[in-house]
């Protein structure tokens, strides 16, 4: 479409030059000889906005008193209204297919589930100071080593609000179990090869913290390899400590089951595969049987170091 | 621009996003909104009732909402869904906010919904600032002003923010001509505002 705005030749007016070519306007299509008025309602001009793609090379905005002798709209209060009716379509249009495509759903569930996580490992923790509270004697083992243990101890035996947090620590892991399925059923369909890769866990993980499959998809396999080592990685940068190694990648077996001396190229080629794979899931959205099984083998090849 | 007691406000009924009211005016804190800093450090921009503000990086339009309540007109871009939402639902209580949902990297885009206006206002985390900036210049009209807040830690984290500054300064000059750079400490660490006016 935007091929139709043509430039003609340049016509010297002994002061300026004038070019010739069609300026295409969300209410309608300008030329030197007059105005095209676009038809049709919002909705009708949100769609002919999507089209229009203008180039900026010789393009002149508009001036809104075009839109009134082009017969478009009566007044300024007018303009403002229709195009703002046109934007506001457009926009709630570009959310709805925005939130349309299950990545956005899927990053509220793995963002849900770190939080409940997290509000299940807070409370349990509370639970253990109270719990030293009442009981000061000395212990048997160090209280990190344990930090559910206090709640579990006290299962059945608790009263009044003792009790009702540890029903609600319970609620927490009935949520928790639930949504581990939901999320890695999810990721199996959104992200199929990444998934086949890490498991639906980590690749959602992953997609939480590059923020939509559009940016993973867009992510250096270098970037993948220390997503989610935010701090150590800036540390890096300012102060020249180690880089880190990995990050989220961490937590798949395959890079923490590794040797200590090959994590670091383990998680280095597995990044490397997942930022192929994200561009599948992205652009394809079907499993590849030959890039996973290829991109296993790779994966293998540097846990064995040879 | 209306000031109470030493606090910066805009005319509006009822708090929008649960800011402050004070006499009937909506506070406008120069901690959210770098534009509202701007004017506590002695930077104010005029926002007469005819002006027409392009705004790039609308956010939850907290921002543009005040600016909204001085003049006529603010032509709100912002690219990311959720904050647009916010944005969408301010829109809907002002009729003078046209909210466009774009990449301001990619100006084609939106440039049939736009006219030339008289402050372009910029606020966006992108390492291409100055390139954005100098792609709007067309929208500017002559004599217009150009508020650009370098986000410096966008560009890059670990040069040091003068550099960046300095950097972006002269990436824009041949668009645009630089009155003032003022550092927003305060209020936002390690950003700068350009102050300048558009080159003929």
């Amino acid at each position: 479409m935007g091929m139709l705005r043509k430039k003609g030749p340049r016509i010297s007016s002994g002061r300026a030059h004038i070019t010739y070519s069609m300026q295409r306007y969300w209410f309608g299509d300008v030329t030197e000889s007059g105005c095209i008025r676009a038809e049709g309602d919002a909705p009708a001009l949100a769609a002919r906005v999507s089209t229009l793609a203008t180039g900026m090379e010789g393009f002149v905005p508009l001036r809104w008193e075009q839109a009134e002798e082009c017969g478009a709209v009566k007044d300024r209060a007018g303009y403002l209204a229709r195009l703002r009716e046109v934007t506001s379509f457009l926009a709630e249009q570009k959310i709805q297919d925005w939130y349309a495509r299950g990545d956005a759903v899927l990053i509220q569930k793995v963002r849900m589930l770190e939080d409940v996580d997290r509000a299940a490992n807070l409370v349990a923790e509370r639970f253990q100071e109270w719990d030293l509270a009442l009981h000061p004697g000395p212990r048997d083992e160090p209280r990190e080593a344990a930090p559910r243990r206090a709640l579990e101890q006290a299962r059945g035996r608790a009263e009044g609000a003792r009790a009702s947090v540890i029903a609600s620590v319970d609620g927490l892991a009935l949520a928790r179990a639930a949504l581990v399925q939901e999320v890695s059923a999810s990721a199996g369909e959104i992200l199929p090869n990444c998934t086949a890769l890490v498991g639906g866990l980590v690749a959602a993980r992953l997609l939480s913290a590059a923020g939509s499959l559009d940016a993973l998809a867009r992510l250096p396999a270098a970037s993948l390899q220390v997503l989610g080592a935010r701090a150590a990685l800036f540390a890096h940068l300012r102060t020249g400590s180690p880089p880190p190694k990995h990050g989220i990648l961490y937590q798949h077996h395959r890079v923490h089951n590794a040797p200590r001396g090959r994590r670091g190229k383990v998680a280095r080629t597995l990044a490397a595969r997942l930022a192929i794979a994200a561009r599948l899931d992205r652009y394809r959205g079907t499993r590849d049987e030959e890039f996973l099984k290829k991109a296993d083998e790779a994966v293998r090849r540097a846990g064995r170091g040879t | 621009m209306i000031w109470i007691n030493g606090v910066l406000v805009s005319p509006g009924d009822r708090s929008l996003y649960g800011e402050r009211m004070l006499r009937g005016h909506r506070v406008w804190d120069p901690y959210r909104s770098k534009f509202a800093a701007l004017a506590h450090l002695g930077y104010g921009v005029d926002l007469p009732p005819s002006l027409r503000v392009l705004y790039l990086g609308a956010a939850h339009g907290t921002t543009v909402s005040h600016i909204a309540d001085y003049v006529e007109c603010v032509y709100a871009v912002e690219i990311a869904p959720r904050p647009m939402q916010d944005l969408l639902s301010l829109a809907r209580q002002r009729g003078n906010i046209v909210s466009i949902m774009g990449d301001a990297t990619r100006p084609e885009e939106y440039a049939p919904l736009l006219e030339r206006v008289d402050l372009l206002y910029q606020d966006v985390a992108s390492p291409c600032q100055a390139e954005i900036a100098s792609a709007h210049r067309v929208f500017l009209k002559e004599g217009g002003l150009l508020l650009l807040m370098v986000k410096t830690r966008s560009i890059d984290t670990t040069a040091d923010p003068d550099e960046v500054t300095r950097g972006v300064i002269e990436e824009i000059s041949p668009s645009y001509r630089l009155k003032a750079v003022v550092p927003l400490d305060p209020y936002h660490r390690d950003h700068r505002a350009l102050v300048c006016e558009g080159v003929k």
